[in-house]
């Protein structure tokens, strides 16, 4: 009663929004590393919003169904197709048993996600089926791997996302940044440093961090006693360059972090692969949480 | 007293002192627990370490004013009264050998101690638990006695095997699970302390202590311990 791996992919986990209530013991949030597509997928499905799914990244995936049921398809273009047929992301597909779901490379964005109607009913961990590698919380799939799920007969086939809200990941990303954490240790020639200019997404970058590449802030504050890390921290390493800390992050660490990135466009983040540009701007906390509450108000 | 600062759309940090202290340990522990129980309606995840509190919360139910507004009334209610340390003392048993130890032979001739020496030094010491994280169940602590206190390899190996014990400065831990890492490796325990086990989560806690005891290659491996 599910979906077989007949090939793995490059780096395809299971995962849902994440597990709660554990990083005092040393386990990161995890989950979804594209909230937005995440979200959506689920929604077009009618599924609940802490669905699991499978998030594929940069393709080379191939499962068979063993099941009849609906499926959507979101966040990048890896081109997808069923039985060799290419097909849409971001709309509700039928799916028959014996039909051949793929992924071959990236033609826009990075990670895309497979929902099944009613959530992939895989291992949980700690009240959450998200895997981490770093941590060994579960593994990638592998071939020949079954992903469980529940044969359902598909409903609101075609349902689809308006085209208005589909996101660009082509586009120049702008990250919004909280002024957060030792943001005042900082000096304005500094920040100046970071606002200033264009980074690149560097190649050493994963669900853990992405690591920026650009001109070196210059005497950064030393690294200090270790503290908390929340998600998308930007941390200043000795060499004076960002790193933005993800959902499989470890929990706590000892850089100097010059403020914390809004969550909604890490979820584009998510999306864009090594040497895209990226550049930081200033968001005021209300603002921050105005927008993300009223993300979670549409998706509740 | 205490200072709240912004970490994250809907994470704030509290500082309680800037200076690593045994009482500060104590005190913040106690802090994160008065603030679980009081604020449990809004609070999604704690993180305690050596001198703050890492705190996120349900940003759908109150803003970031009104949480550091509540974080603050309840910690002037809250009156700490320094505890008499639990006699609960976790023991994790140590195969201190070069076999296993793959930093001994440079410690000992750097400090200029014997196997033995160098083993009463370590395990004698009760240590305390300051912050778990890194990874799963990793509890850095301390105070590791001055005599064998070592810097971090320059170059952090690639693979540490699960059940390592390592110094690094002040500190001292057991790597759970095989990972990279800096530390000088000085012996390991036969004990899984990995997620395989999921009891594991709760042997450590922020404030608890430690102590290690020496065995010998025969008790090594009948405690299930590998090579």
């Amino acid at each position: 009663m599910s979906f077989r791996v007949i090939k793995s992919g490059f780096y395809s986990t299971i995962q849902d929004r994440g597990r709660f209530g554990l990083t005092h013991h040393g386990l990161s949030q995890s989950g979804v590393a594209d909230e937005h597509a995440y979200c959506w997928a689920n929604h077009l499905l009618g599924n609940a919003i802490n669905d699991a799914v499978l998030e594929i990244t940069f393709g080379g995936c191939e499962l068979i169904a063993l099941i009849d049921t609906g499926i959507v398809v979101a966040g990048a273009d890896l081109g997808f197709t069923i039985n060799d047929k290419p097909l849409p992301n971001w709309q509700v597909l039928a799916v028959k048993k014996g039909d051949k779901l793929s992924w071959s490379t990236p033609k826009t964005g990075v990670r895309a996600y497979l929902a099944v109607q009613d959530g992939f009913q895989t291992t949980e961990y700690f009240n959450s089926r998200s895997v981490n590698v770093r941590e060994k919380v579960g593994t990638l799939i592998q071939n020949g791997d079954e992903l469980l799920s529940e044969p359902v007969k598909p409903s609101d086939i075609g349902k689809t996302m308006p085209a208005w809200f589909r996101p660009d990941y082509k586009k120049a990303l702008i990250l919004r940044l909280l002024p957060s954490y030792q943001f005042d240790k900082f000096s304005e020639q500094q920040q100046q440093t970071l606002f200033g200019q264009t980074y690149k997404i560097g190649k050493e970058s994963d669900r853990t961090g992405c690591r920026l590449e650009g001109q070196s802030i210059e005497n950064t504050p030393a690294t200090m006693i270790s503290e908390g890390i929340a998600y998308g921290s930007v941390e200043i390493t000795t060499a004076g360059l960002p790193i933005i800390l993800l959902k499989d992050a470890p929990t706590i660490g000892g850089y100097p972090k010059i403020g914390t990135v809004f969550s909604l466009d890490l979820a584009n983040l998510a999306q864009r692969q090594s040497g895209c540009e990226v550049s930081f701007e200033l968001i005021d906390i209300e603002t921050a949480q105005q927008l993300r509450r009223e993300f979670n108000q549409f998706f509740e | 007293m205490f200072d709240i600062k912004l970490a994250g759309e809907n994470t704030i940090i509290i500082y309680f002192g800037d200076e690593v202290a045994p009482e500060l340990a104590e005190k913040i522990a106690f802090y994160t627990e008065f603030l679980q129980h009081s604020l449990s309606d809004f609070i999604i995840d704690m993180v305690p370490s050596y001198t703050s509190l890492l705190i996120s919360y349900r940003l759908d139910l109150l803003s970031h004013q009104d949480f550091c507004n509540q974080v603050s009334t309840t910690l002037a209610k809250a009156i700490y009264v320094k505890q008499e340390q639990s006699s609960d003392v976790v023991e994790i048993p140590v195969y201190y050998d070069p076999e296993v130890g793959l930093d001994l032979d440079r410690i000992l001739l750097e400090t200029e101690l014997s196997l033995q020496e160098f083993i009463h030094i370590h395990s004698q010491r009760t240590y305390l638990i300051y912050a778990i994280g890194f990874s799963p169940a990793f509890a850095f602590l301390a105070e590791v006695d001055q005599r064998i206190q070592m810097p971090r390899l320059k170059i952090p190996r690639i693979k540490i095997p699960a059940g390592s014990v390592g110094i690094a400065d002040k500190q001292t831990a057991v790597y759970p699970i095989d990972s990279s890492g800096g530390w000088n490796i000085v012996g390991r325990t036969p004990i899984d302390l990995s997620l395989n086990d999921y009891e594991n989560l709760n042997r450590f806690r922020v404030g608890h202590q430690v102590r290690f005891k020496a065995i010998d290659r025969q008790e090594y491996l009948s405690l299930g311990g590998q090579f």
